[in-house]
């Protein structure tokens, strides 16, 4: 404890916090709950709103546009994830060694990331253009036939993620080499001198060690790849004929291309719970961070 | 038995990095090739750059007022956030109370809400308020970073007592004691509080999209979208504007690596 | 002493009657407005209004041009707050949704007192700004779907006559992809940076040309499984499908490039980018209205409205100096038509101006054969679903039946909501 007075202690409460929690409760607490209060009506801004109950909630599910979407979003998260993290996981043995090439390797790795969304969005949707991309001229160039990379549905999804890949696994990069650096020398040390090789050094020593923080990878990938919105506005607009529309997507456009604004709402209290659900399991598995 | 193997590894290796690198070296050479050469094609690393796409770019657009209004967004917001975060922080630090532990997983709590959840309602509380279209409404809702309140008050934890006690015992009020020895203790902690928000503010494109109308006010992920999209087919023009987007942050970047990283790190390590 | 009281006295006086002179020289009424135009049509029309701020004295008009993608957005909420503008820009499809809720003026009473002579007016398009009979905006132009053709490539093929038939149009096409190696007709089919609107409008306007609607009357149902979709559908199937004249997986920038490097015969797409085309060095190409493939001339059109929103009171001194700026834009639409569009107003069309202006001419007669789109405010979903609708069919070659059975039960899912 500190030895000063209690006398000022509630004034600096208010004082050192409250900027805080008024931003904070402003905007984003508020939102959630307003949002949670628009899901229950009909609202196209112009009109009163309408209540109507669970009919928001109940469409959802019977909305093909709707299921569509989040399935995207799921196709996105589900195949993207241990790809991008598993790239992540590889960079990191190249870059977290203290060698030129490894400092070389960080730098480049981790450039992409630096780059916003429509960025990486405009040059990947160059490079995968049709007839003049990158691309397709590589495949030109070794005599194979070029491919609709953003305009067949069966490579869409996957030319997403590829781009995608390039922007982020940098990212995931940093955080396992943060904690291959938190690894104690001694435990490799005492490994070489008992004969093990580098891939049994791999498998039984560093992935375990590692334990904790691909879980904190794992859950914010996945956090992160239900989010997925710009870069799939700019490449393929969600399409060919919608199937890359992800769920943010639609709930962006049902609610400011259509503005049925109750819908909206609801679609994204969905997502919410979803990802809620995620984060919940990652704050269940490591109750020491609250502390 | 170890040098094969070895090589293969630094070949894979550097066939990784220019691998990593070539989306970006296309994006250069693209951006210097002149219209027509640009659409063919065959793969042609030979041609005569030109720079009349970055010229185009600055004035067929409000490239410059873009980057401005981003630069603007991303300096206050930087600033303001950190104040606010580390002030924060210093409560859930420093003075204990009742109910301290639930409001610290109330804040926390804050880092599950996805930002595109709530832009609908954003949208509309702004519009209420008389703000929409304002760079204040892009600033706003940024200012309460979790991660960083969150990185923050584990870092002050770390702070010894003892330098506080003395300045309480000589009598300062905890505004000095932050003023003058939290904070200047924390820097590295409010430096990847800083970069975290620097680079979250600049990079944002969904929330300025929505809240932004005229064009003026873009930042400049809006605009280089919006740039895309009303010059259809004009690649290198549209490459020289996506250049020009990321000069800043390949700055930021190269002058400041280390730190970034160091950052980004930071949110995962366990104290 | 004296002096210096004269002096104060004749500074006073001096001062009192600038400042009453000043008082009497009258300040410009200033009225704000929202236009959606950007790039090449934004700069039109922006030195429009500067020519019209230019011409007289008692007016002054102040503009703000927002992003196309969220200029709806930002309107509604301003409509819904009373907040949004003095006058609007506003596309014709969209009345049908801010109407009903009494966001917008009727305009008949204050275009009577602005001294606007509505026969003046195209009478189609004029018509598709009423609602309940009475007017709620009044069109600026049309921008109709309309065929272009190269000259270079037809003569190359050939061909002396531009299509006018289904059967000839096909026929052209081939011709022109056998003896020119180029593309037969640019036509977007897939989704990038735009939707494949290109494949709704046509269908729309195929339906019409065969009198039919694409909802009933009441715009509850879908009205376009029957023999007169069958066709409209077919007819776009073949031409990718069958007769293989377009390329698959075509996006609207590059049908847009395909035509504009002469790379394609035929291109369909509405009238703005006559003004790119018209830049593009050794590009002969002639800009018809869309044929009648099935008989009669109809074709889709979005039409570029003025629109006076609903204040907290109504201040008539701002309503009639928009109205007044609404006339003069629209009596010199031979200005606006540099972006390409046709002019609503036949004053317009009938100056020398417009008739000196190339290819305008030739598709201004568009004009006359443009329907409205549903008045639903399900209207903006209904468009987007059509098109993926049509996009995802012909990409996957259905028959017209299976795809317009799948397409009438997801639009009428929408419509029932």
């Amino acid at each position: 404890m500190l030895l000063h007075g209690a006398d000022h202690k509630k004034r600096d409460i208010l004082f050192f916090s409250l900027p805080y929690l008024t931003v904070y409760v402003a905007f984003m607490v508020f939102p959630v709950v307003y949002g949670f209060y628009l899901s229950f009506f009909d609202w196209n801004i112009l009109s009163t709103k309408v209540f109507v109950g669970l009919k928001n909630y109940v469409e959802a599910f019977s909305d093909p546009e709707f299921l569509s979407s989040f399935f995207h979003t799921i196709q996105f998260v589900v195949i993207s994830t241990p790809l991008i993290i598993v790239v992540g996981f590889i960079m990191a043995l190249i870059a977290v060694r203290p060698t030129k090439t490894g400092r070389i390797s960080e730098t480049v790795f981790f450039l992409p990331y630096m780059l916003s969304t429509s960025v990486v969005g405009t040059l990947w949707a160059w490079i995968f253009q049709k007839n003049y991309g990158l691309a397709n001229q590589l495949l030109k160039s070794v005599g194979l036939s070029p491919l609709g990379w953003l305009t067949d549905p069966s490579i869409a999804m996957t030319s997403i993620i590829i781009a995608t890949l390039w922007w982020t696994a940098g990212f995931n990069m940093i955080l396992f080499s943060a904690g291959m650096k938190q690894i104690p020398e001694e435990i490799y040390d005492a490994a070489k001198i008992d004969g093990a090789g580098s891939f049994t050094t791999l498998t039984k020593i560093t992935i375990p060690l590692l334990r904790d923080t691909s879980l904190l990878v794992l859950v914010l990938q996945i956090i992160a790849s239900f989010k997925v919105f710009g870069q799939v506005y700019v490449m393929t607009g969600g399409g060919p004929y919608g199937t890359t529309r992800v769920l943010v997507q639609y709930v962006y456009k049902t609610g400011f291309s259509y503005f049925r604004l109750g819908y909206a709402s609801a679609m994204s209290i969905l997502l919410f719970m979803v990802i809620l659900l995620v984060s919940v399991i990652q704050f269940l598995r490591k109750p020491d961070e609250t502390q | 038995m170890k040098k094969p193997f070895d090589i293969l590894g630094k070949l894979f290796i550097v066939f990784l990095i220019v691998l990593w690198l070539a989306p970006l070296i296309w994006l250069v050479i693209t951006s210097l090739k002149s219209e027509n050469t640009v659409m063919s094609d065959t793969l042609s690393l030979v041609f005569t750059p030109t720079l009349e796409n970055y010229r185009k770019a600055f004035a067929s657009t409000l490239l410059g007022r873009w980057m401005l209004n981003s630069l603007t967004v991303a300096v206050v917001t930087t600033i303001l956030t950190v104040l606010i975060d580390s002030a924060m922080a210093y409560v859930l630090a420093r003075i204990p109370f009742r109910g301290r532990k639930a409001l610290f997983i109330f804040i926390l709590a804050g880092m599950m809400i996805p930002f595109e959840v709530l832009i609908i309602q954003l949208y509309l509380e702004f519009t209420t308020l008389g703000l929409a279209n304002t760079l204040a409404a892009v600033i706003l809702p940024r200012l309460a970073l979790p991660i960083g309140v969150f990185i923050l008050t584990q870092f002050f934890r770390s702070i010894p007592l003892v330098l506080e006690e003395a300045a309480f015992i000589d009598g300062a009020s905890r505004f000095t004691v932050f003023r003058t020895i939290i904070l200047p203790l924390s820097k590295s902690a409010v430096f990847a509080v800083a970069i975290i928000a620097f680079i979250n503010a600049w990079n944002d494109f969904l929330w300025p999209l929505v809240a932004i109308s005229s064009s003026e006010k873009y930042t400049i992920t809006v605009g280089i979208a919006n740039f895309q999209g009303t010059h259809g087919t004009e690649y290198s023009l549209i490459m020289a504007g996506a250049l020009l987007a990321s000069v800043p942050q390949i700055i930021m970047y190269l002058l400041f690596r280390k730190n970034i990283v160091k950052s980004i790190a930071m949110t995962g390590i366990k104290e | 002493m004296k002096r210096m009281t004269g002096l104060a006295i004749a500074l006073l006086l001096l001062v009192s009657t600038v400042s009453v002179g000043a008082q009497n020289v009258q300040k410009p009424l200033e009225i704000t407005f929202w236009s959606l135009f950007t790039g090449g049509d934004g700069e039109f029309f922006d030195a429009m209004v500067k020519e019209f701020n230019a011409s007289q004295n008692e007016i002054v008009m102040k503009t703000d041009t927002v992003k196309f993608d969220n200029y709806y957005t930002k309107l509604t909420a301003a409509l819904a707050a009373r907040t949004a503008p003095d006058v609007v820009v506003m596309h014709q499809d969209r009345l049908s949704t801010f109407v009903p809720s009494g966001v917008l003026l009727p305009l008949d009473a204050y275009a009577q007192r602005a001294g606007i002579d509505l026969s003046t007016f195209e009478q189609a398009p004029l018509n598709n700004c009423k609602i309940d009979n009475k007017l709620y905006a009044i069109p600026l132009d049309v921008h109709p779907i309309i065929m272009y053709c190269n000259l270079d490539l037809f003569a190359k093929a050939g061909i002396t006559k531009l299509p006018e038939t289904l059967s000839e149009l096909f026929t052209a096409a081939e011709t022109i992809q056998k003896k020119t190696g180029a593309e037969g007709i640019a036509a977007d089919n897939t989704t990038a940076t735009y939707k494949a609107y290109t494949l709704t409008r046509m269908f729309l306007s195929m339906l019409m040309e065969q009198g039919v609607s694409v909802f009933n009357a009441d715009n509850t149902k879908a009205n376009f499984n029957n023999d007169a979709g069958v066709k409209a559908y077919q007819a776009l199937s073949d031409m990718v499908n069958k007769y293989k004249v377009t390329p698959k997986g075509l996006d609207y920038d590059s049908s847009v490039a395909d035509f504009r490097l002469g790379k394609a015969g035929i291109h369909f797409n509405g009238v703005w980018v006559t003004g790119l085309f018209e830049q593009q060095p050794g590009l002969n190409f002639i800009a018809v209205k869309f044929p009648a493939l099935f008989g009669t001339n109809a074709a889709w059109a979005g039409s570029h409205t003025f629109a006076i929103p609903a204040q907290k009171s109504i201040d008539e001194k701002k309503v009639m100096g928009a109205m007044k700026f609404i006339d003069w834009m629209t009596n010199h639409g031979y200005l606006w038509a540099k972006a390409g569009h046709v002019p609503t107003r036949k004053t317009a069309v009938d100056t020398k101006e417009f008739k000196s202006l190339p290819h305008r001419a030739d598709y201004a007669d568009a004009a006359k054969y443009v329907f409205p789109t549903p008045p639903t405010s399900k209207w903006p979903q209904c468009y987007d679903t059509i098109s993926d609708s049509l996009e995802e069919s012909i990409a996957l070659n259905r028959d017209a039946k299976t795809a317009l059975t799948r397409m009438e039960q997801t639009i009428n899912e929408i419509l029932k909501k």
